[in-house]
């Protein structure tokens, strides 16, 4: 079971992001500070355009930030540059995606081990052998991502996650590219690992129903922080 | 354990087909290099080395005079073989009877290249061999045997020397080919001259210094001698000569030359689209890395590490390739080489290495540049990354790469920079050209029901990148034209010059009396010959009221600096006749008429030369009487044809009581030799000169050159395929999404089918027509400038660089967009997703 402890995991203070765009500046994110603690789950919403995305690439460390400070595991990422981002990713933190991100010409065994190969560990196929039975796929390993279903594709994808047992998960629209059976299984299945593995999760979600399974809900709107509110369904002891 | 992800990465690679065609591109760059370095090379060394029989040696070194014992004392002469000769006109005797010769006295390492073939008797058992005659013995033409009525076991009288004829000399390899000057041949040991004392202050004597070794050698040599040449010295080589070989050789290389640059920087660009395509479909899997920890150094790894791969492999595959190709090209061509064969080397081998390596290195360089680049926020934002910069220092390094290349291959710096500079105006014509046809096409509307009209819509999104497209459609397919233009041309132009039965006889010294006897001779056996020409010597003294320069002896003949006009220096052979003979052309005046009245026709060089214009009046001096003619027209001689040529034509009138002998050539087949031999007989006066030998030797290096040439282009055809295919696939994915929308949003696919193959015969087409364009403009400055043949207008590629742009393009991206149609729609959205 997860545990929320009192450091936070993810502290953000003074966020800020704009980008040139024909010569003016267009402001995505506005001045945004909160923070996250280990353990917790929470999930980030607002409507297309709110700058949810803008906020996840730069809590995970893909993008940099215009102002302001981020702070992934204590570590100052808003001064790292792409190199010691990279380091940290491969550290710290899993991703999944929306669009799943399979790498095409590796099988899914192969997928799976792709994190913890970067990372230099040595059992990572067992490893991914052993995660891939967890979310149903034991008997799939050889198959290449175009063999595999939407929702088998995002089972790899999550299986993927968790190679490294990382700190924290980020989670862009996990069930937005499937169909409601195959979405809740997706949403399941991220939920049971996140808690078996103790992992914090960020998930960005324009569904509420989905939102409100997080233990604290973040709502963007116009690149504004307006709102934190309780997740419905804490699992959070 | 990155080296373990990407060897697997790579396998992957490897197996999907991802890397076929970059792989195919460098194996192909590697293998034409290679193949065509020693199959070219090898080809041409035995062909130099064959027609460096035709001067018996590889340099000559001629002289009037008799060099210093010690005059090659200091020269680099360590690995070559030498030998001498001595030639000079004498008369010979036998009992009474006397003939002047053509003596030649050589040593004993004569011939250097080719053989002699000698027969104990006439038509006796022929052997091949090298060799001086014995001290004491001298070897006799057939003339001298017939003439003389001499038999070998005789003894012959060369000036104050008796020498017992010991063989016939049927053959010698650098026998010259002059039908007007031909003493029948006496060849003497080189020891023996002194004995002859023929040689006396004044005596017009040549002495031949030859030389024969590895080319470097020789061109140590060469570099020795040249500075201390007089001028009454020349320093030649086969390539020196204007002889049909020659021009042949020189056409050959320039051409081989010219598609083994052309086939490299086709599998340069090959790799270029293949790379740029190979990585863009790589930005994914890349962000994807960088996103789950991957350092830049990992990534970079990764694929470097493909890079080395590929290029290793296809580097293999190219040498194997190539070594396989050149072996079974050699053993088909064996026969027609000269043994032992030039041995390979390892130029080919490096060569085709640093190509192959350099290739790859360098066209993959700016397309991985970028790929390292690709950020991982890619995996959020879809398109980021896709937009590619221009980069000027990317270009100016490719462009470097190539000239070097082009540099390295052709070793020479001016034929390079007149080809990169070409094809670099060109491409920018092109750019703009193109800009324009696609521009054309926005006028009109869009119907999404009508293939027509998509595929309108499908050119215009993708103005930049179709104009891209279209410059590799166009430069491949105006590459393929030009040189299968330029190879018709070279091999038509050489087949015109010796067509079946072309003359293989000069028939020379028919006197006036003979005539008849002649003309029956050639009627009954059915011999063509065009006509008899009549033969008158004299010498030109007067151009206009200016007295020529003449120079008593041949040592002065090239002093030019005695200031005045001056003579041609010899006694010229001239003729009459009302029609113009075949190979002639009037370029200015008019050609005699049978009426003309002291009217001469000159040939244009010597016209140039000598400063004749067209009204000038020329004296010339016959035995001893001088005559006037005007000149009323200059003609071009084409001095390849086997037929007797002449500097002067005169109208009927001039020459006409002089005694004339008569010449005329013709071809003689095997069967009507024993008549015609059977006919000398009984006029032994009359001279034949066989040529048949040395169209023979002409005939055989053009089957070589041409089989070089085919194979040339088969390759260059194989790399401009690939060119095609590269672009076609690349440009196929980039309308992959779109077909896909279309797919799903319920297209019919035949429509899709009709629109992709519709918008790529469009772009075929117009590619076609550009690059007729182009090759019709290239090719009128290669023939001018490179081959010196006539510019002529192509009209056949008028309708094949369409035809072949719109029919190739358009299948290959057919038979492309059927593999994606053939996938399910949802199979494809999820690659497409990727």
């Amino acid at each position: 079971m997860a545990e929320i402890s009192n450091l936070n995991i993810i502290q953000v203070k003074n966020l800020s992001k704009h980008v040139a765009v024909n010569d003016n500046d267009l402001h995505i994110l506005r001045d945004i500070g909160f923070a996250v603690k280990s353990g917790e789950s929470i999930a980030i919403v607002g409507a297309s355009g709110s700058g949810k995305s803008t906020l996840l690439s730069l809590l995970a460390g893909l993008d940099s930030p215009s102002k302001g400070e981020i702070y992934l595991d204590g570590e100052p990422i808003h001064q790292f540059n792409e190199e010691q981002r990279a380091q940290l990713r491969g550290k710290s933190v899993g991703f999944i995606f929306q669009a799943f991100m399979l790498v095409q010409s590796l099988t899914a065994l192969e997928n799976v081990m792709l994190p913890a190969e970067l990372a230099g560990k040595d059992n990572a196929k067992q490893m991914a052998e052993e995660l891939l039975e967890r979310v149903g796929l034991g008997d799939r390993t050889a198959h290449f991502p175009n063999q595999l279903s939407g929702g088998e594709q995002q089972r790899v994808a999550i299986a993927r996650a968790f190679i490294t047992k990382p700190k924290i998960l980020f989670a862009d629209e996990p069930s937005a590219n499937l169909d409601g059976k195959n979405g809740h299984m997706i949403e399941d299945l991220l939920f049971e690992l996140n808690e078996q593995y103790g992992t914090t999760l960020v998930l960005v979600t324009h569904d509420d129903k989905l939102a409100g399974r997080c233990q604290r809900i973040l709502r963007m709107c116009d690149g504004e922080l307006t709102e934190a509110e309780q997740g419905k369904q804490s699992n959070v002891v | 354990m990155w080296f373990k992800l990407a060897l697997r990465l790579f396998k992957r690679e490897l197996g999907r087909g991802e890397l076929t065609i970059i792989a195919i591109a460098i194996t192909l760059a590697v293998l034409s290099v290679f193949s065509l370095s020693s199959v070219s090379s090898r080809i041409q060394d035995s062909i130099l080395q064959k027609s460096a029989s035709f001067i018996a040696a590889d340099r000559v070194l001629q002289s009037a005079n008799a060099l210093a014992d010690d005059y090659f004392a200091d020269a680099p002469l360590d690995g070559l073989k030498q030998a001498r000769q001595i030639t000079f006109s004498s008369m010979v005797f036998y009992n009474d009877e006397l003939q002047l010769a053509g003596v030649k006295a050589v040593t004993e390492s004569n011939p250097l290249r080719g053989q002699l073939v000698l027969s104990d008797t006439s038509f006796g058992k022929q052997t091949r061999l090298k060799g001086a005659p014995p001290r004491g013995e001298v070897w006799v033409s057939r003339r001298v045997i017939d003439v003389l009525d001499i038999a070998v076991g005789n003894e012959l009288e060369v000036g104050a020397a008796k020498f017992k004829v010991s063989g016939v000399l049927i053959e010698e390899p650098d026998s010259g080919f002059n039908p007007f000057n031909q003493n029948p041949r006496v060849m003497m040991n080189y020891a023996d001259v002194p004995m002859t004392e023929v040689i006396q202050p004044g005596s017009r004597i040549t002495y031949r210094y030859l030389f024969a070794g590895e080319e470097e050698k020789v061109k140590a040599l060469t570099d020795w001698v040249e500075p201390q040449l007089l001028d009454n010295q020349r320093w030649y080589g086969v390539k020196d000569r204007q002889s049909p070989v020659t021009s042949a050789l020189e056409r050959a290389e320039s051409f081989l030359l010219l598609a083994g640059l052309l086939g490299v920087i086709l599998a340069a660009v090959a790799i270029a689209v293949a790379a740029q395509r190979y990585c863009q479909r790589h930005y994914d899997p890349v962000a994807i890395f960088k996103t789950l920890g991957a350092s830049s150094k990992q990534v970079r790894q990764i694929y470097v590490t493909h890079l080395i791969f590929l290029t290793l492999m296809s580097v293999v595959a190219g040498l194997i390739i190539g070594y396989a190709i050149q072996s079974v090209v050699f053993e088909m061509i064996k026969e027609f080489l000269p043994k032992p064969l030039p041995e390979l080397g390892a130029k080919p081998f490096v060569m085709a290495i640093v190509t192959g390596v350099s290739c790859s290195m360098m066209f993959s360089l700016y397309p991985l540049l970028q790929l390292f680049n690709i950020p991982p926020l890619r995996v959020l934002r879809r398109n980021e990354g896709d937009k590619v910069k221009n980069n000027w220092g990317y270009l100016i390094a490719s462009g470097l790469t190539v000239f070097l290349l082009m540099w390295g291959y052709s070793q020479s710096l001016k034929i390079s920079a007149i080809l990169f500079a070409v094809g670099a105006t060109m491409i920018v014509i092109l750019l703009l050209l193109s800009r324009l046809f696609v521009n054309a096409g926005r006028a009109i509307g869009v119907r999404p029901s009508n293939p027509f009209h998509l595929a309108m819509a499908s050119i215009k999104r993708r103005v930049r990148a179709n104009s891209v497209q279209l410059i590799t459609f166009t430069i491949a397919i105006h590459l393929l034209l030009s040189l299968s233009i330029l190879k018709n041309d070279i091999i038509g132009e050489w087949q015109n010059q010796l067509p079946k039965g072309a003359p293989n006889h000069f028939l020379a010294n028919v006197t006036k009396a003979e005539l008849t006897e002649v003309n029956q001779l050639l009627k009954q056996q059915n011999i063509h010959t065009e006509g008899l020409f009549p033969i008158v010597r004299g010498r030109l003294v007067n151009v206009d009221e200016e007295r020529l320069i003449q120079f008593v002896s041949k040592e002065k003949e090239d002093k030019s600096d005695a200031g005045g006009r001056q003579g041609i220096g010899r006694e010229l052979n001239m003729t009459w006749r009302s029609d113009l003979p075949l190979g002639n052309e009037i370029i200015e005046g008019q050609w005699l008429k049978p009426d003309s009245l002291g009217e001469v026709s000159v040939e244009a060089k010597v016209a140039e030369r000598m400063k004749i214009k067209l009204g000038s009046e020329l004296t010339f001096l016959i035995g001893a009487q001088e005559y006037k003619a005007k000149v009323t027209s200059l003609r071009t001689v084409d001095w390849n044809t086997m037929q007797p040529n002449f500097f002067m034509i005169f109208s009927d009138d001039v020459l006409a009581d002089f005694p004339a002998t008569y010449i005329t050539s013709f071809h003689v087949s095997d069967k009507q030799k024993q008549p015609l031999n059977k006919f000398l007989r009984d006029y032994p006066t009359i001279m034949v000169i066989e040529v048949g030998a040395i169209i023979g030797q002409i005939q055989s290096t053009i089957d070589q050159v041409s089989i070089a040439i085919e194979f040339v282009l088969l390759i260059v055809v194989i790399a401009g395929v690939l060119v095609l295919t590269a672009q076609v696939q690349a440009s196929i994915e980039e309308r992959q999404q779109e077909i896909v929308i279309l797919r799903t949003l319920g297209a019919k696919g035949s429509l899709i089918k009709n629109a992709v193959m519709l918008e790529f015969l469009m772009i075929g087409v117009i590619a076609g027509v550009m690059a007729t364009i182009a090759t019709e403009i290239l090719l009128a400055v290669l023939q001018t400038q490179m081959f010196s043949m006539d510019m002529a207008i192509h009209w056949d590629i008028w309708w094949m660089g369409p035809v072949i742009g719109g029919v190739f393009v358009a299948s290959i991206g057919l038979l492309s967009t059927m593999k994606l149609l053939t996938r399910n729609t949802s199979e494809m959205l999820r690659s497409v997703n990727m």
